[in-house]
């Protein structure tokens, strides 16, 4: 796609390990890992656009010899019909035939939710600008009212599904991505939950777990509402155990957390509660703890009378049909009342106040678009890259699941980056070490200095590896 | 966007009709004519069909297909897609983009079933490896709008969604995949012109309604003209004019 010579690249020789259309990005490394493949993080080798940060999600062949993975393609088909500055852009889909590999490449952004929140909670220990919550907020509702009035709804959105453009023209604009689940339901030709129900346990909605069967796109704003509050207390409000074993199992553990923090649904309040399969099965089971004097304030901690607080319980509104949707919110008082929300979420317009430098995403530079690892760094990647991919320790096996733990990279310190006006862009993710594996800081300091030379911010983008798992 | 029809992929890749007539070079070469890839177009299209019916998916599966077979016919030439291996494959590319995945291996074992000359015997390799090609000559776009969703509305909006009107139509919709209308016009005309049609043939007086409109009947006339006519020509088309098309390809001989 866009030009049309890119996709055109066959390989036909078969001979080079590097097909044509790759040539024109450096590899830099693997930014993450899921069911459905790799992401690799790549920079534009072509005069327009020299240096310009790419994400590449490359899909495997699946498994089951069914070629091209049913998620690829509805990913493709849904990016490549939209467009919206908070949601994530396909730049370019290509094709090596010689090992029908897909791969779908995307603007690379630095952060995502997941990152931030993780970053203040065990960094900086303390809570996240109320300018930045905010603006995070309505960019994510405003791309989120854009999908769903064209009638696409998301069903999976979580903190690592949200990304923020790092430094760049685009600095701190939300994008959300992560389409594989994502689906049309104007005119769906089976019920919505027969392709397998998904949506990360903890950022489910009660009619989800309750069993509903169509559900509408008021699941993506009961999972605003928890992002919402773990925005504000850095902390997933409502985590309960997942049960896996079956395909569709019945998840009382997360309703019982939502309780704990909501009190129990009513039938007054929430009339189409009756005909949900599981609260029909077992409602004795389901109501089987009593919890009084439940309120949200307890958890959230900001004054039932504000704004924020009308706009966090409208979005964990019980009853679908109640809750409040995209266009609504983006409408509520929350946003008209200081300090509005902005274009750059990360930099306010007014200055005075401090603002963190985030860290940016961790880069396996020892892997290469196969998923192999190599310790002979290719020609083609930087000089920066090749430094820590020969380290020892810094290459790690493909099969890893959670390439984020081992790859040891160290963030410079924020003073350091100011110093050259360029901010967390070029840092590497430090705070993004959830595993605490001891990190290499020669390899480090390398890095970053190669990262700066070549003076081009970077994005981040595919999320990090999950705290909970998808469906497949 | 996935839904607004004016703002997709869709409408901004409708072409002229005589873009649609171009027989590529490639297979002029070959002798063949405007007549004879029509004629072949029209065989995939009731091969997909009948493909379809066997592995049980919905209408809408087909119509997808078969319009992304006429799409890849629009860039890419007979002699080197040969559609008696694209055919299938859009049916299982369709079947993913509307969420009703079929297995290539159920295909493969209805392909062999439904033909037993050799041309048609293909592997499950071929179809995956097909499958990317289409991808690629579809430039990745795979939303497709149909007429069938306009036509419900419509019928009802008309005071005509009586189950009689609703078969004819709804058939004629159908029929109107065995042409090129899809690559031209925006399904929700190509819908009145079926309604038209069937309004006319059961003396219905819609005329008012579609005064209303403010469509261009202009374009609705000329498409149920176009309509009209195939099913005229339609009567003329036979195994041994297809064969003869399809044999100047000369593939795997």
């Amino acid at each position: 796609m866009g030009d049309g010579s890119s996709h055109r690249s066959n390989n036909s020789s078969g001979h080079s390990n590097k097909p044509e259309w790759l040539q024109q990005y450096d590899l830099i490394g693997k930014i993450g890992e899921g069911t459905y493949g790799l992401v690799f993080l790549a920079r534009i080798k072509s005069a327009t656009n020299r240096g310009k940060s790419i994400a590449i999600k490359k899909f495997k062949q699946s498994k089951d010899g069914d070629g091209v993975s049913p998620t690829a393609i509805r990913e493709i088909m849904l990016l490549r019909e939209i467009t919206h500055e908070n949601v994530v852009k396909l730049v370019n889909v290509h094709i090596n035939h010689a090992d029908m590999s897909l791969y779908l490449a995307f603007d690379y952004a630095e952060h995502d939710l997941y990152e931030i929140i993780r970053h203040h909670r065990d960094k900086v220990n303390q809570p996240i600008n109320q300018y930045t919550v905010k603006s995070l907020l309505w960019q994510l509702l405003n791309g989120l009212n854009y999908l769903h009035s064209n009638w696409i709804i998301h069903r999976d959105l979580k903190p690592s599904n949200i990304l923020v453009m790092g430094d760049g023209e685009e600095h701190g604009i939300v994008k959300i991505a992560d389409f594989g689940l994502a689906r049309i339901y104007q005119a769906p030709l089976k019920p919505l939950s027969e392709n397998g129900v998904v949506v990360t346990i903890w950022y489910r909605a009660p009619e989800l777990l309750l069993g509903a069967k169509h559900y509408t796109s008021a699941v993506d704003m009961w999972a605003v509402g928890c992002i919402f509050a773990e925005l504000l207390t850095l902390k997933p409000l409502f985590q309960g155990a997942e049960v896996k074993a079956t395909p569709n199992p019945f998840q009382l553990d997360q309703l019982d957390k939502i309780f704990k923090v909501l009190g129990h649904p009513t039938l007054e309040k929430w009339p189409s509660l009756a005909n949900l399969p599981h609260w029909q099965q077992d409602v004795q089971h389901i109501q089987g703890h009593k919890y009084d004097n439940t309120s949200l304030y307890n958890f959230v901690h900001i004054p039932p009378k504000s704004p924020a607080y009308d706009l966090l319980s409208k979005m964990l509104e019980y009853d679908p049909r109640k809750r409040i949707t995209a266009a609504q919110a983006l409408d509520h008082e929350y946003f008209k009342i200081e300090p509005l929300p902005g274009r750059n979420a990360l930099v306010p317009c007014q200055p005075g106040e401090k603002f963190v430098n985030y860290p940016t995403r961790p880069v396996d530079t020892s892997t290469d678009f196969e998923g192999t690892t190599n310790l002979q760094p290719p020609q083609a990647v930087s000089s920066g890259s090749a430094i820590s991919g020969g380290m020892p320790g810094a290459h790690i096996s493909n099969r890893a699941v959670r390439p984020m733990n081992v790859v040891g990279m160290q963030r410079m310190p924020p003073q350091a980056m100011q110093a050259y006006n360029l901010s967390s862009q070029a840092g590497m993710g430090g705070g993004m070490n959830p595993g605490g594996i001891p990190m290499q800081r020669g390899v480090a300091q390398a890095h970053h200095q190669q990262q700066l030379r070549r003076k081009d911010p970077g994005m981040g983008m595919y999320p990090p590896p999950q705290q909970k798992s998808r469906r497949m | 966007m996935a839904t607004n029809f004016w703002t997709s992929s869709h409408y901004k890749q409708l072409l002229d009709q005589e873009d649609v007539d171009m027989v590529n070079p490639l297979d002029k070469e070959k002798g063949i004519t405007l007549e004879d890839f029509k004629l072949i177009k029209i065989h995939m299209a009731n091969y997909i069909s009948k493909l379809a019916q066997n592995v049980k998916v919905r209408q809408r599966v087909v119509a997808t297909a078969v319009t992304y077979m006429r799409r890849v016919y629009t860039r890419k030439s007979l002699t080197e897609y040969d559609p008696r291996l694209v055919a299938p494959t859009c049916l299982y590319l369709a079947s993913k983009a509307e969420e009703s995945t079929v297995q290539a291996r159920l295909l493969v074992f209805y392909i062999k079933k439904l033909y037993s000359d050799d041309k048609y015997r293909f592997e499950i390799k071929d179809i995956l490896e097909m499958e990317m090609k289409i991808l690629e000559a579809l430039n990745y776009y795979l939303v497709v709008f149909h007429p069938y969703r306009s036509l419900s509305q419509l019928l009802q909006d008309a005071g005509l969604n009586d189950i009689n009107m609703t078969q004819v139509t709804w058939g004629l919709v159908n029929d109107t995949y065995k042409m090129d209308l899809i690559l031209v016009h925006p399904p929700h005309l190509i819908a009145l012109a079926c309604i038209y049609i069937a309004s006319v043939q059961r003396e219905k007086d819609t005329t008012v309604w579609f005064e209303e409109l403010r469509v261009d009947m202009n374009v609705v006339k000329n498409i149920s003209m176009e309509i009209l006519d195939f099913y005229e020509g339609n009567r003329m088309i036979t195994e041994d004019r297809i064969s003869a098309a399809l044999n100047k390809l000369g593939f795997r001989s």
